[in-house]
């Protein structure tokens, strides 16, 4: 019969694995990894380490201590989201950036070259 | 080493406050940069007023319009960017201030293809620009406000601090210095032209002049920043955030160009 302690052991074990195996065929970025590992990490020690969970209630002033695991999980969550954003800011300002250049050296091009190729593909947004 | 350095007494003038004027922009060498998104009916217009009026290369940036906004600019004798993805006016404007800073221009001058902003009203700007030197001017036409618009405009300036009148307005020109603030990163995120980019021209300290100019009404359709109440809605909302993340962005301003002046 599994007991949450095996059961939390185990998941922390294949999250991890999981984790890995993504890096390994290269469909998860090196440095998200390294946050999903910890996330693997920690499911890992309070499954394997029940006690912790009673030590971080006490210790944070939680009185029922087992919601612990699920505030900070929903906390990391959070932040998680909230660094995504930051990203895509980050990434819609280079994209602006890129579209402006773009614009800018097609003119050129088209000054240097003569006739341009005309750009009917209709597929760049 | 007590030998090689004396003290020796020199009477200091005090430090005397020094107005920096940088020469005045000449129309010749800046370029008129016009955003346009299908705006096919009246750019060609826009476009030979300004060649008429100023003389000076005139730039079209084509947001990813889908009619013939680009050829009709390009009849009309401007030089024409077309943007593949659209960006909005102001991701147009920028657009258009790289360039010039990449074709070595003096200055931008900035004005909407609808044909609200006078051709005719643009030497106004260069000799209020000449006789203050700003670095921005921009043309005002407050009768153009409705009663809304304006109760929206006194609440984003005691918000920010900007003392400016006409916030929306987007008919200004723009020296060398506010081209380089403008055409970098920090610029690119901005969504709407007008209180971003006041605000960061007020960070860095840049005198900004309003002048009053005359407007028409605009040709085609309405405003699109105010299409709708909802709009106005997340124009506010968005505005206001904005404005707080800055509170005293204009407040800024003022003292900053006071201790540049006293510095030199």
């Amino acid at each position: 019969m599994l007991t949450g302690q095996i059961t939390s052991a185990i998941l922390g074990i294949a999250i991890a694995g999981a984790i890995l195996f993504l890096v390994r065929r290269d469909h998860l970025h090196g440095p998200y990894a390294l946050w999903w590992l910890s996330v693997a990490a920690a499911t890992f020690v309070l499954g394997v380490f029940p006690g912790t969970v009673g030590w971080l209630g006490r210790v944070s002033g939680i009185s029922y201590a087992p919601v612990l695991p699920i505030i900070v999980a929903v906390a990391l969550i959070l932040l998680r989201l909230l660094k995504l954003d930051i990203d895509r800011s980050r990434q819609e300002r280079r994209v602006r950036r890129l579209t402006q250049k773009l614009a800018i050296l097609e003119r050129e091009l088209a000054r240097l070259g003569g006739t341009p190729v005309p750009d009917d593909d209709g597929d760049d947004s | 080493m007590s030998t090689v350095f004396r003290t020796i007494a020199v009477p200091v003038a005090p430090p005397r406050l020094v107005a920096f004027n940088p020469p005045p922009l000449q129309a010749a060498h800046c370029l008129a940069v016009i955003p346009a998104r299908n705006e096919s009916a009246s750019v060609g217009a826009v476009v030979a007023g300004v060649r008429a009026t100023l003389g000076c290369a005139v730039l079209v940036v084509d947001d990813a319009s889908d009619d013939a906004t680009a050829a009709r600019a390009a009849a009309a004798g401007a030089t024409v960017l077309r943007l593949p993805l659209g960006l909005g006016a102001w991701g147009a404007t920028q657009t258009g201030i790289r360039y010039a800073r990449r074709h070595g221009y003096a200055g931008v001058i900035a004005l909407d293809a609808d044909g609200q902003h006078l051709p005719a009203t643009l030497p106004a700007l260069f000799e209020a620009q000449a006789r203050s030197g700003a670095s921005v001017v921009i043309g005002t036409c407050l009768e153009r406000l409705s009663r809304a618009k304006r109760l929206a405009w006194w609440y984003l300036r005691t918000l920010t601090g900007l003392k400016l009148l006409d916030l929306t307005s987007g008919l200004r020109l723009y020296d060398g210095r506010a081209m380089d603030i403008l055409a970098a990163p920090e610029a690119s995120l901005l969504d709407y032209q007008d209180i971003g980019v006041l605000m960061l021209l007020a960070r860095n300290g840049l005198p900004v002049e309003e002048t009053p100019v005359a407007m028409r009404e605009r040709c085609n359709g309405h405003s699109r920043v105010f299409a709708s109440w909802l709009v106005v809605a997340r124009y506010m909302l968005h505005t206001t955030v904005l404005c707080i993340a800055q509170l005293d962005a204009g407040r800024r301003s003022g003292r900053l160009r006071h201790a540049v002046r006293t510095a030199c």
